[in-house]
């Protein structure tokens, strides 16, 4: 471990000291620009492992990396495409994945589509939310982005329409988004990771997911709103344990989507070095369980208000506090094994999550980050919120205290 | 008396050199394929921030940045964002697929040369740079300023020792509203430095009513009995 991290660090200073810059080059006569990033972070918990990792003996294991191309065709006709990888914990296991690939057709300002592998359009960073060099955190508010999540909302296989228009007497400008596709988790993502901690091996994940996004652009200067609204129908197969009769080997399972929907209202205000940003999230689950001889309810709810500010060119600080709340309850022939859980005052069942950061820019390129973590709850229902079972054997503690120390590069 | 006057020509020097540093005077140069021959601050930053791929005429746009240095800090006062956001702005555009990075040039020249070549190139350089070959674009719109109606007006400090030499004359100025109707800038276009100096500590004061972005418009004001 700390060899890998030697390395990458020695990488890091190494491209620091290059003049890291964007890659053009012509192919048939049009100019293609190359982009990419890499991340690396250490991360450190006093009590429970945190996102999948062993932070209790400090871990390294969170890397991400990507490469981008892209090209205009024309006036109108953009395409590119990105691949990405990572490594987080028991996540990613360096697997890459297209992370998007678009054909982007500008028709007029307010009439835009674009299709292929595309990042979805969900609150105001669910499709950065990846990019560390773009954000003052090095892990964004948890109960809204989690990382170890990234897949569930991260790119439909599908299309989108969109555009931005002027608001008639001077009240702003308004975007909009709607969208439809195809979603497809990789097996290495944190839902199926944790659904191996129930014995179930999934071989596919994935659905129809489509929604929209509308955000305003107000008057005030520097003031955002929005609402998104994700709706979903997912299907999982695979194989399970059979929790009846655990001896007698594997049982096809599946999870099919009842109802699946995502809303989630934000707002920005940003002012010369200040930044103030919160959302509120509310992604409610239903689903059929083992071909519907039981059903979930999930009602996972999260909010967090941020800021950050900008002390000089290389220097950023900021806070953020996190909350997060899960209720479950199951029914049929399932819910023996899973009692109701409606009491959020009760550390399983959420995760409140206070953190301080400081952001340092060595150049354009590079960044270093230290982060606090103050946690109260770990949020390990049914649906997985940074802590597993599988990495945290004997329980968990009801509080954890994480330190954590990124550094990226870009170009 | 005489000490005064030198100390006052010395002064306004200065003052004329860090005007110029400020690259306030920067041009907006085009494509000769482009047809408009003016375009707002409005219209500018939806190019720049490739919220608008053609201007009201029709006519296809591609912005093009000039690398850092004056001339650019100069321009961002038209797209109302510092040079960390609209790098964070871009690379987000870049990095999640929904936009490219647009074409940065080291120099006036090379962005000359370059909008000269390319159809629909729209760029800026400082008003000293030779436009050969370019077309330039008026920015801002006849009528910006009698748009956004003016609120709150400081009338400026007449130097006494200026008052007393009878020195005066009209100064112009370039004035950059904020959406929420804050000055957020004003630079000398033309006139006695000093006077000018005055002026836009005066024009800084000033509020007008909130628009919908950043406005740019002149404004010329007079000393003395001219």
């Amino acid at each position: 471990m700390h060899r890998r991290l030697f390395v990458v660090v020695l990488a890091c200073f190494s491209v620091g000291q290059l003049t890291l810059r964007a890659q053009d080059f012509k192919v048939f006569n049009r100019d293609v620009q190359i982009h990419g990033f890499a991340s690396q972070g250490f991360v450190y918990t006093n009590t429970n492992n945190w996102l999948t990792m062993n932070s209790n003996q400090g871990s390294a294991a969170f890397t991400d990396f990507g490469i981008n191309a892209s090209t205009n065709v024309n006036d109108k006709l953009r395409i590119g495409a990105q691949l990405y990888d990572r490594n987080l914990g028991q996540l990613g296991q360096y697997h890459p994945s297209l992370d998007w690939a678009v054909a982007d057709y500008r028709f007029r300002g307010w009439l835009r589509f674009r299709g292929g592998k595309v990042k979805t359009t969900l609150g105001l960073y669910t499709d950065s939310q990846d990019l560390d060099f773009l954000h003052v955190f090095a892990l964004l508010p948890q109960s809204i982005y989690p990382t170890d999540l990234r897949d569930a909302t991260i790119a439909h296989l599908g299309g989108d329409v969109y555009g931005n228009l002027s608001l008639p007497r001077r009240l702003g400008d308004l975007s909009y988004t709607a969208y439809a596709g195809h979603r497809s988790d990789s097996i290495y993502s944190g839902y199926v990771y944790y659904l191996s901690s129930v014995g179930a091996q999934i071989k596919s994940y994935g659905g129809l997911q489509y929604g929209a996004d509308l955000r305003w652009n107000t008057r005030l200067k520097g003031l955002l709103i929005g609402a998104s609204r994700l709706n979903e129908d997912i299907t999982a197969k695979g194989s399970a344990i059979n929790p009846f009769n655990p001896g007698a080997g594997l049982v096809p399972y599946s999870e099919v989507s009842k109802a699946d929907w995502t809303n989630q209202f934000y707002g920005e205000y940003a002012a010369g070095r200040l930044r103030i940003d919160s959302e509120y999230r509310r992604y409610w689950r239903n689903q059929s369980l083992f071909n519907n001889i039981s059903e979930s309810f999930a009602d996972i709810r999260g909010w967090y208000v941020s800021g950050a500010y900008r002390i000089c060119k290389r220097l950023q600080i900021g806070s953020y506090y996190s909350h997060y709340t899960i209720t479950n309850v199951v029914t049929g022939a399932f819910a023996v094994f899973y009692p109701p859980a409606t009491d959020t005052n009760l550390p399983a069942n959420h995760d409140y999550d206070k953190v301080i950061t400081g952001r340092v820019d060595l150049n354009k390129h590079w960044n270093m980050k230290i982060e606090g973590h103050f946690m109260n709850g770990y949020g390990s229902g049914p649906y997985p919120n940074g802590f597993y079972p599988q990495v945290n054997p004997r329980g968990f503690q009801p509080n954890a205290d994480a330190l954590v120390v990124k550094t990226g590069v870009n170009f | 008396m005489k000490c005064a006057k030198l100390f006052l020509i010395a002064t306004g020097l200065a003052i004329l050199v860090s005007l110029d540093s400020l690259a306030d005077n920067v041009k907006v140069i085009a494509n000769l394929s482009v047809k408009a021959d003016e375009i707002s601050s409005t219209q500018l930053k939806r190019v720049f921030l490739e919220e608008g791929v053609s201007l009201a005429d029709g006519t296809h746009v591609e912005p093009v940045l000039e690398k850092g240095g004056p001339v650019h800090a100069a321009f961002l006062l038209y797209l109302g964002i510092s040079e960390e956001d609209l790098r964070t702005y871009y690379r987000t555009l870049v990095f999640t697929g929904k936009g490219s990075m647009p074409r940065e040039l080291g120099s006036d020249a090379e962005v000359v040369a370059y909008v000269a070549r390319t159809r629909g190139a729209i760029g800026y350089v400082s008003s000293s740079a030779n436009v050969v070959g370019v077309k330039e674009l008026a920015i801002g719109v006849p009528g910006d300023n009698v748009d956004r109606k003016l609120i709150v007006r400081v009338e400026p400090d007449y130097p006494e020792t200026l008052k007393q030499l009878k020195i005066g004359g009209t100064v112009r100025l370039r004035v950059f509203i904020s959406a929420n109707g804050n000055v957020e800038n004003a630079v000398l276009l033309g006139g006695n430095p000093i006077l000018g100096e005055s002026a836009a500590i005066a024009v800084k004061q000033w509020i007008y009513a909130a628009g919908r972005s950043l406005t740019v418009a002149e404004v010329s004001i007079s000393f003395g009995e001219h």
